[in-house]
């Protein structure tokens, strides 16, 4: 299960940086202006994908902390 | 029905007659109620705020806070010497004795929160006026909502390791209904507005008060079982 | 049901919300219109609300396992109380976390005294109260009805804080008032919406699920530890 997770979670992080990337690419072709201007234009995209990063580590992280606690008491009931 | 507020009246009038001997939450809430009036006092530039502006919440503030020191330690002197197995093995059954220590603690705060009104009044000048009926209504209904939740959270964090250091992280959100209802309308009538543009503020303050002490009532028999 | 079925209930619901997490940010990023006022930032709501609605059914689903304990005294309705609090103290940080940067666009600061944001940051406080009263008793069959208490307390004060601070807020209007949600949602933002509160709402029953098994394990081995000793 763990590395599952772990394999899902990597996707969709690589799937979040193409999106970052071609959102990146699209703006700054629209917008060849100062790059001051630019910034000011870009940070509501920052702000998004921080927000849907934050979704994935979350609950990724929630989903790795449960499975390291079921792999503890797997092996402390092998014993 | 009867034997039910005999037993509650035997519960009250206990802690009563051991503060009115002992003295010691009332004179630590009392003295906390005037060194707070002092410090803010100093700790507000009264040549650039006006005292009227803020004095409704900082009489609330003094109540929650002063409240919680006393509060805070209605199980503590019985728990110290089992005094509390006692209370709870008597034949009064354990909501009774929830609504007795609400009752005997809300006779204390109510005290308190009268001082702080005074306090503010002669410190800084400021007074309901007219609204002083209005005020001295809204102070007791707040003090019961959070006499109510802090009693059973008392016996909460009393049972706890943590002690009562654990009760304002577990009060506090609750209370916040309270606060800005009670602030809300204290500031309100002490500015001169009339009681029935805070009519509604004072229904919901009473809903929430009578919540708690019904919640406290069911819930206490939990908190205090072996 | 079986701890195994549990894992297996579990691993599926988790599956399918992941995929629907896929789906939800190919529709949140590529399928649904911009809005008009807010623009770009706005995207956040698709996992902002999703997850707010999250933590408030975990809420409402511990308090009424707390309170079946309460009743019932078995050990296995405190377990999903506590697998449930858990999983709405990681929503709700979600929330807390994702609403700043929507507002910091939307409203230009980061924190405002907004309802609904207000509401989570006090029921986050109210998870963690839940933890603090649980792991600071000595005796764990105290500690799990002093929770149970803590939670149902908590669940039944949401209403009044909930009017309280929105009275709170007409009181002291913003300078910035941006409506984070019209009265009227055009449609594909709705089915936007919906669709993650479905993924959110499978992701948490999956791992709450999971979190359950583990925890079944646990007293299962506890059992055992004395058992032995």
């Amino acid at each position: 299960m763990k590395n599952s997770t772990i394999r899902a979670v990597a996707l969709s992080l690589a799937a979040l940086a193409i999106m970052a990337v071609r959102g990146v690419a699209q703006e700054s072709a629209a917008m060849p202006q100062a790059s001051a201007l630019a910034e000011q234009n870009l940070r509501p995209y920052w702000h998004v994908f921080a927000a849907y990063a934050l979704v994935i580590v979350l609950i990724g992280g929630w989903a790795v902390s449960i499975a390291r606690r079921l792999r503890a008491i797997e092996d402390r009931l092998a014993d | 029905m009867n034997t039910y507020l005999t037993q509650m009246w035997a519960i009250i009038w206990k802690d009563l007659i051991l503060e009115i001997r002992s003295r010691e939450r009332i004179a630590a809430m009392g003295a906390f109620a005037v060194l707070a009036g002092v410090l803010f006092n100093f700790s507000i530039d009264t040549t650039t705020t006006r005292p009227q502006d803020v004095a409704a919440g900082l009489i609330w503030m003094t109540l929650v806070f002063g409240g919680l020191l006393g509060v805070g330690r209605t199980f503590h002197l019985e728990s110290q010497d089992g005094a509390l197995q006692g209370v709870l093995m008597s034949p009064a059954p354990k909501d009774a004795v929830f609504l007795a220590k609400t009752a005997a603690n809300f006779a204390l705060l109510y005290a308190v929160s009268l001082l702080v009104l005074g306090v503010f009044g002669l410190f800084f000048g400021v007074g309901p006026g007219q609204n002083l009926g209005w005020v001295v209504l809204v102070l007791g209904v707040g003090s019961l909502g959070f006499v109510a939740l802090g009693t059973l959270f008392a016996a909460v964090s009393t049972g706890t390791s943590m002690g009562e250091t654990l009760l304002p992280v577990l009060v506090f959100p609750l209370l916040v209904p309270m606060v800005i209802y009670g602030a809300g309308a204290t500031t309100w009538l002490m500015n001169g507005r009339p009681f029935v543009e805070v009519e509604g503020n004072v229904r919901m303050l009473g809903a929430f008060a009578l919540a708690a002490v019904a919640a406290g009532a069911v819930l206490f028999r939990y908190v205090v079982e072996d | 049901m079986s701890t195994a079925g549990m894992r297996r209930g579990g691993t599926a619901l988790v599956v399918l919300g992941l995929l629907g997490l896929i789906a939800l940010y190919w529709m949140a990023f590529f399928w649904v219109s911009t809005e008009v006022n807010q623009g770009v930032v706005q995207r956040i709501f698709y996992v902002h609300v999703p997850a707010a609605w999250t933590s408030f059914l975990a809420i409402g689903f511990a308090a009424l396992a707390s309170g079946m304990y309460l009743w019932l005294r078995d050990d296995r309705l405190d377990r999903a109380a506590l697998c449930a609090i858990e999983g709405g103290l990681v929503f709700a940080t979600l929330v807390l976390t994702t609403g700043p940067l929507w507002g910091k666009i939307a409203w230009g600061t980061y924190w405002t005294w907004e309802p609904r944001l207000t509401l989570t940051l006090l029921l986050w406080f109210i998870f963690v109260g839940y933890f603090m009263v649980r792991n600071s008793t000595e005796d764990p069959e105290k500690g799990k009805r002093f929770a149970a208490v803590v939670a149902i307390v908590g669940a039944m004060d949401i209403p009044f804080i909930h009017l309280s601070v929105i009275w709170f807020r007409s009181l002291h209007p913003e300078p910035v008032v941006a409506k984070p949600d019209g009265p009227t949602l055009p449609g594909d933002m709705l089915a936007t919406l919906l669709f993650g509160v479905l993924v959110f709402s499978l992701l948490f029953f999956g791992l709450f699920l999971f979190r359950y098994a583990v925890e079944g394990l646990r007293a299962e081995a506890d059992l055992r530890a004395r058992s032995v000793a």
